[in-house]
C-alpha cells in the first residue's frame, strides 16, 4: 500500500506569457506521504499543484495521479472526486458571509455527501479542530488560524484519497500553525490520506515525510528532510565575538553564509567538521591557536580562500571569540548552500556614505505606557519598552496582538487614546512633524510604485523628504549600490523580483537617512537568498551607521537576528528580554525540547500525552516534548511507548527555537486568559 | 498647509504631481479610454446624435386615393420625413406602428377631396409614435404645419387669389448663435463637457484608491507629507491632463471636423476649465476616501455622474424641471461650467458676462475640496 505511487510528474513545464514559472519539474509522491513543496513565492509551486488538482493547464511534460494521466479537462474529472484542493489565500475558497456550518455543508452538498454521513463527518472534523464553539459564526469573522482549519475541513468533507493544500500556514500565527500541523498530521494518519502541501517557510520542511526543493521554477533537491540536509555536509557554528562588526566582514570573506544574529554569530562552515571549523574560524579572527584535533576535512573546497593568506592591518583590533557551539547545520544553511553552488551571491556592497553615524545617549525609541483603544477593544494597552541607538529591535505577536497599532501610533499614523512615546528624541505628542522627518517606515506590501521605475521611485522620496538635487543623485546612487540595483534602474519596480523589490523599498525608506527605522513585516514572500542580504543591511545600518530598527515579524527564525525581543499578547508586553534570555526562561520554566524518532508517530503522540507528557506533538515523522527532569523521562520513555506498542527509535535534545519559545509562552497566555474569562 | 510655501514644499508638490503624470500615462488601459473619449467619442457624439427630425418613417393610409390625397401625401418630404408605404386597413396602420416600421401614420378619409372641393371642413387623422417624446412632438407639429400650408393654398385657390398672397403673417426668425441649428455643435460640446466630468471624478478617485490599494498610503503617511501636498498634486496633474485632453478634443475634432467657431476666449475657456475640473476632482476624491477598490469608485463614479449631468441643464433646460430640481442644480458646478462653455465657444462671451458662473464654481470647489480633506484626515488622521 505504502509502495504504491498516488502522483507522478515528469519534466512538468508552465509559462505565463514569457516567464517560464515550472522547468522540467520531476517528482514522485508515494501514498500515504505527506509530500512538502518548499520554496520562495514564485518559485513554481502553485503551477505544479494546480495542475495537478486538474485545474490549470500547462506546456509540457506530464502529470499522473492514481494511475490517470491528466492530460485532458475529462481525464481531471475522474481523478476530481478523489481531490481535495485548498487554494491559496486565506480563506479564499470559502464564503466570508456563510457561517462555519454553511460553509460545510455546502461543500459537502457539492461534492454529494448523503446527509447523515456529512452530519457525522462534520461532527468528527470540527471537534477535532475545535472549531465546534463556534459552528454559526460567519467565516469573515474567524481568525487566520480558524479560517485554514475551516478550509481543511471544507476541502476533506468528502474524505479524498489526495488532499493538495497551497500554502496553508502562510499568514497564520506560529500558534496556529502548529496546531494546524498538528490536526493536519492526525487526520491524515487516521484516514491513510495523501497530502501534498507547499510551504515557503523551510523551517517547516521536517513536517514532512519528503520534500522537494524548489527554486525558480526548478527542483533543487529531493528526499526525506535528513536526507537534504546530507547534500551540503558542513557544521553550523555559533559563538559571540567581540567587536561583532569588525569579526563579521573578516568570516564573510572566508564564509559566505556567516550572519549576525543578535550578539550571536551564525557561520555555516561548508565541508568542515565541528573541529576543523573551528581552527578555521579562530584563524580567521586572529585567534590563539586553538589545540587542533584533526586536519581539516575539505570537500570541493579546495579553491576557496583561507584567512591565512588574507593581508590585514596590524593595527586591527583582536576579536575575542567566546560561547562557542557547533551542531548539524539547518536545511535552510543547506538549500542557500546549493543556490551559491549555483551561482547565487550572498555578498552585499556596502556604499560609503561618508556621514557620521548616529549616535546618542538618549533611547532612540521609548514607548511609554502607549495605549489604543477602539470601542471596547484595547488595541494596545499600557505598551511600555526602549530601542536604543543602534540597536535591533523585535516586536512579535500573533495577528492581532497589536504589533501594527504600536507601530502606527509610533510613527504618528494613529493618535494614542493615552501615553506617550519618544521617537528620535522627539515627544510624538508636540513633535510629530520632526519625527516624520528622522523615521523611515517599510511595511509588508513593500509600498512601492509599481509603475515606476527604479530610479522613479528613490526619486519620488527623495523629493518627497525634501532632498534638494545634489543630494537626491548622492542618495540615490548610495540606494543603488546598496540594494544591488545596478543595471536595474530603469526596470520597473513591479517587475523585480521579490528580492530586489524588497531592498528598493528599503532603499526608499532610508532615502532621508533617518535615525530609526521601523519594519513591518520585511521579509513575507522573501527566497532565503534575499532575506540573507536584507538582514546583513539592516546589521550593517545599525552597528555601522548607529540606526535603531524596530522590526515586526511572523518569522520566528528572524526574531534570532535581533538584539532584543518584546512579545505582545492581546494587545500588551509580555516579555521583554534578549532571545537568549527568552530561550533561557523556556527551558527553566518548561525543560528541554527532546526528539523523539519512533515507528508509528501517532499512537506513540496519543500514548505520551496519555502518559503525562502534555507537550508531546507530531513534528513530521518526529514526536516533540518539553522535558523538565531529562534524565528521569529519557529512564521512563521507552516504557510507555512500548505498552503502546510503538517502537522507540531514538532520542534527541534538540535547541529550542524562537518558535518554541513563541509557541509556549502564547499557548500558556492563551490558556489562562481562557480559564480566567 | 505647513510647509507649503517652503522651498522643500514646492519640491514635495513637484515631484508628487509628477509621479501622478507618470503613473496616469503609464497606465495603457486607461489612458486608451482616456483618449478615445476625447478624440472618437466625441466624433461619434457630434455626428452621430441628432435631436432633430430625420428620415421618419410614414406610412399613408389613402382610403380616396384621389389627386389631392396624393398631393398631401406627397408634401411628407424628406430630410424630415421619408414614405414607408402604404397601409392597407387601419389595423394594418396600427400594426406598421406597434412594430415600429412607421414612425406616423397619415390617416386620410374618404371623399377628401370631394369635401375640399366643396369647401367643406375634412378632417385628416395623424398618428404618431411618441416612445421617443422629443422626435414625436417635432413629427406632429411638422405635419401639422404641412397639413396647414396645404389646406392655407387649397383654401386661396379656392378664392382665386393664388400666386397674388392674400392676407398672411410671416414669421421670420432669426437664429443666433448656430444659425444653421447645426446639431454637431451642441452635441459635441455637450459630449465634452460630460467626458470632462467622468474623467475629473474618475481620475483623481483611481490614483487615490489605488494608493489604498497597493498600501502606499500609509508610506505616504508617515513621511512629512501633509494631507494637502498628498491630495493636491493628484488634483493638479489630472487637471493638466484634463485640460490637454480638451485641448485635443477642440482642435482635433471639433474645431477640424465640424467647424466649431469658438468665438470667445480661448484661455479663458481653458482656465475655467482647470476650474471646474478642480471643483469636481473634489467629488472624485470623497468618492475615494469611501471606496475600497477600483470596481467601487467605478461605481460610485456613475452615481455621482447622472444626477449632475440631469442637473446641468445639458439634457432639459432648467426652466422645464420642477421648483427643488432647479434649487438642486444650482449645486451642480457643471451647470456653471455648461453655461460658460457654450457662452465662450458659440457665443462669444467674456468674463464680464460669465463671473457669476465663475464665481459660483470655485466656491463649490473650494467647499468640495476641504470637505474632501475632512474626510481624508478623519480616516488617516
Amino acid at each position: 500500500m505504502t509502495t504504491e505511487t498516488a502522483i507522478r510528474v515528469d519534466g512538468f513545464t508552465k509559462r505565463y506569457g514569457k516567464r517560464l514559472a515550472a522547468d522540467g519539474l520531476t517528482l514522485e509522491v508515494k501514498r500515504g506521504e505527506i509530500y512538502g513543496l518548499v520554496g520562495a513565492d514564485g518559485a513554481g509551486k502553485s503551477s505544479l499543484m494546480k495542475a495537478i488538482a486538474g485545474v490549470l493547464s500547462f506546456d509540457g511534460g506530464t502529470v499522473e495521479v492514481f494511475g490517470t494521466r491528466i492530460d485532458s479537462a475529462r481525464a481531471a474529472e475522474q481523478v476530481k472526486q478523489r481531490i481535495g484542493f485548498l487554494p491559496q489565500g486565506l480563506g479564499l475558497n470559502l464564503y466570508p458571509d456563510l457561517s462555519i456550518d454553511e460553509n460545510i455543508d455546502f461543500f459537502g452538498r457539492l461534492r454529494l455527501v448523503p446527509a447523515d454521513v456529512l452530519a457525522e463527518r462534520k461532527r468528527v472534523l470540527l471537534g477535532m479542530t475545535r472549531l465546534d464553539a463556534f459552528r454559526n459564526r460567519p467565516m469573515r469573522q474567524l481568525s487566520g488560524g480558524m479560517k485554514q482549519k475551516l478550509g481543511l475541513v471544507c476541502t476533506l468533507i468528502h474524505e479524498p484519497d489526495l488532499v493538495i493544500l497551497d500554502e496553508p500556514t502562510t499568514g497564520v500565527d506560529p500558534v496556529s500553525r502548529r496546531d494546524f500541523w498538528a490536526i493536519l498530521g492526525r487526520l491524515l494518519e487516521e484516514k491513510g490520506v495523501t497530502a501534498l502541501v507547499s510551504t515557503a517557510y523551510l523551517d517547516e520542511a521536517d513536517r514532512f515525510h519528503r520534500v522537494s526543493l524548489f527554486h525558480e521554477g526548478k527542483v533543487m533537491g529531493e528526499g526525506t528532510p535528513a536526507e537534504l540536509v546530507a547534500v551540503v555536509p558542513g557544521t553550523l557554528a555559533l559563538f559571540r565575538a567581540e567587536p561583532q562588526a569588525d569579526a563579521l566582514p573578516r568570516l564573510k570573506a572566508r564564509f559566505p553564509q556567516t550572519e549576525a544574529m543578535g550578539t550571536w554569530l551564525r557561520v555555516f562552515a561548508e565541508g568542515l567538521d565541528a573541529t576543523a571549523a573551528r581552527a578555521e574560524i579562530d584563524a580567521c579572527l586572529d585567534q590563539p591557536a586553538h589545540p587542533v584535533g584533526r586536519t581539516s576535512v575539505r570537500h570541493s573546497l579546495s579553491d576557496a580562500p583561507t584567512c591565512r593568506t588574507e593581508v590585514r592591518p596590524t593595527e586591527a583590533p583582536p576579536i575575542r571569540l567566546t560561547d562557542w557551539f557547533a551542531r548539524e547545520p539547518e536545511l535552510e544553511d543547506v538549500f542557500v548552500a546549493m543556490l551559491r553552488q549555483r551561482g547565487a551571491k550572498l555578498e552585499s556592497v556596502f556604499p560609503e556614505d561618508g556621514l557620521t553615524p548616529h549616535t546618542s545617549s538618549a533611547p532612540a525609541i521609548e514607548a511609554r505606557e502607549l495605549t489604543r483603544v477602539f470601542g471596547d477593544f484595547r488595541a494596545a494597552d499600557a505598551v511600555s519598552f526602549r530601542v536604543p541607538q543602534g540597536e535591533i529591535f523585535g516586536l512579535l505577536g500573533a495577528n492581532g496582538a497589536g504589533k501594527t497599532t504600536v507601530i502606527k501610533m509610533l510613527t504618528g499614523i494613529l493618535k494614542p487614546s493615552s501615553g506617550f512615546g519618544m521617537v528620535a528624541g522627539a515627544d510624538m505628542r508636540t513633535a510629530g512633524w520632526a519625527i516624520k522627518e528622522r523615521i523611515g517606515y517599510m511595511s509588508q506590501a513593500f509600498s512601492l510604485y509599481h509603475d515606476l521605475s527604479v530610479v522613479e521611485n528613490i526619486r519620488l522620496y527623495a523629493g518627497i523628504y525634501g532632498l534638494d538635487d545634489k543630494a537626491a543623485r548622492v542618495r540615490t546612487d548610495w540606494v543603488i549600490g546598496m540594494a544591488g540595483l545596478a543595471g536595474f534602474e530603469n526596470d520597473a519596480a513591479g517587475r523585480l523580483p521579490m528580492g530586489l523589490r524588497q531592498r528598493l523599498a528599503l532603499g526608499c525608506a532610508l532615502v532621508h537617512q533617518p535615525q530609526v527605522l521601523f519594519l513591518d513585516e520585511p521579509t513575507s514572500g522573501v527566497d532565503p537568498i534575499g532575506r540573507r542580504v536584507f538582514w546583513d543591511i539592516l546589521f550593517h545600518l545599525s552597528r555601522r551607521e548607529g540606526v535603531a530598527i524596530l522590526v515586526t515579524t511572523h518569522y520566528m527564525g528572524e526574531a534570532e537576528h535581533c538584539d532584543h525581543l518584546a512579545l505582545m499578547f492581546a494587545g500588551k508586553v509580555v516579555a521583554d528580554a534578549s532571545p537568549e534570555q527568552m530561550k533561557q526562561a523556556v527551558t527553566a520554566e518548561a525543560g528541554q525540547l527532546l526528539e523523539l524518532r519512533v515507528d508509528r508517530p501517532a499512537p506513540a503522540q496519543a500514548a505520551l500525552v496519555a502518559a503525562g507528557f502534555a507537550s508531546a506533538v507530531l513534528h513530521g515523522r518526529a514526536v516533540h516534548l518539553l522535558s523538565k527532569t531529562a534524565d528521569a523521562d529519557l529512564a521512563r520513555l521507552p516504557g510507555v511507548l512500548d505498552a503502546a506498542g510503538v517502537q522507540l527509535q531514538s532520542v534527541q535534545p534538540r535547541p529550542l527555537s524562537m518558535e518554541d519559545v513563541f509557541v509556549h509562552q502564547v499557548s500558556a497566555l492563551e490558556a489562562a486568559q481562557r480559564g480566567t474569562p | 498647509m505647513k510647509g507649503f510655501f517652503s522651498i522643500a514644499g514646492l519640491r514635495r508638490l513637484r515631484v508628487m504631481t509628477w509621479k501622478e503624470l507618470l503613473q496616469l500615462l503609464r497606465d495603457t488601459a486607461l489612458m486608451v479610454f482616456f483618449l478615445y473619449s476625447f478624440t472618437g467619442d466625441i466624433y461619434v457624439a457630434a455626428s452621430g446624435v441628432s435631436m432633430q427630425l430625420r428620415n421618419a418613417a410614414l406610412a399613408v393610409l389613402d382610403n380616396d386615393r384621389s389627386f389631392a390625397s396624393r398631393e398631401l401625401a406627397g408634401r411628407f418630404q424628406p430630410p424630415y420625413f421619408k414614405h414607408a408605404g402604404e397601409a392597407a386597413s387601419p389595423d394594418a396602420s396600427l400594426k406598421l406602428l406597434d412594430r415600429g416600421d412607421a414612425m406616423a401614420v397619415l390617416d386620410i378619409p374618404p371623399r377628401f377631396e370631394e369635401r375640399l372641393t366643396r369647401g367643406e371642413q375634412v378632417p385628416v387623422q395623424l398618428q404618431v409614435d411618441t416612445t421617443n417624446s422629443v422626435l414625436g412632438f417635432l413629427a406632429s407639429s411638422y405635419a401639422a404645419q404641412i397639413v396647414g400650408r396645404y389646406a392655407g393654398e387649397v383654401a386661396m385657390l379656392r378664392e382665386g387669389l393664388a400666386g397674388s398672397g392674400g392676407p398672411m403673417i410671416e414669421a421670420e426668425t432669426r437664429i443666433w448663435y448656430n444659425p444653421n441649428q447645426y446639431d454637431p455643435w451642441f452635441m459635441g460640446i455637450s459630449e465634452l463637457l460630460t467626458v470632462v466630468t467622468l474623467f475629473s471624478i474618475l481620475l483623481p478617485a483611481a490614483a487615490m484608491v489605488r494608493e489604498k490599494e497597493r498600501g502606499t498610503i500609509e508610506q505616504l503617511m508617515v513621511t512629512p507629507l501633509t494631507p494637502f501636498q498628498i491630495l493636491f498634486p493628484k488634483v493638479i496633474a489630472m487637471t493638466l491632463a484634463i485640460v490637454a485632453g480638451t485641448a485635443i478634443a477642440l482642435f482635433g475634432v471639433l474645431g477640424p471636423v465640424f467647424d466649431l467657431p469658438m468665438r470667445g476666449s480661448l484661455p479663458a475657456f481653458f482656465l475655467i476649465t482647470a476650474l471646474y475640473v478642480f471643483t469636481t476632482a473634489g467629488l472624485g476624491l470623497l468618492a475615494a476616501t469611501v471606496s475600497r477598490n477600483l470596481a467601487q469608485v467605478g461605481m460610485l463614479t456613475i452615481v455621482i455622474l447622472m444626477p449632475m449631468l440631469l442637473l446641468s441643464g445639458a439634457w432639459t433646460p432648467l426652466e422645464a424641471m420642477p421648483p427643488w430640481m432647479r434649487l438642486a442644480a444650482g449645486f451642480s458646478p457643471l451647470h456653471y461650467y455648461l453655461d460658460s462653455a457654450y457662452g465662450i465657444l458659440l457665443k462669444g462671451a467674456g468674463m464680464d458676462l460669465l463671473w457669476d458662473s465663475v464665481l459660483a464654481m470655485g466656491a463649490l470647489g473650494v467647499t468640495i475640496f476641504g470637505v474632501g480633506m475632512a474626510w481624508f484626515n478623519r480616516q488617516f488622521g
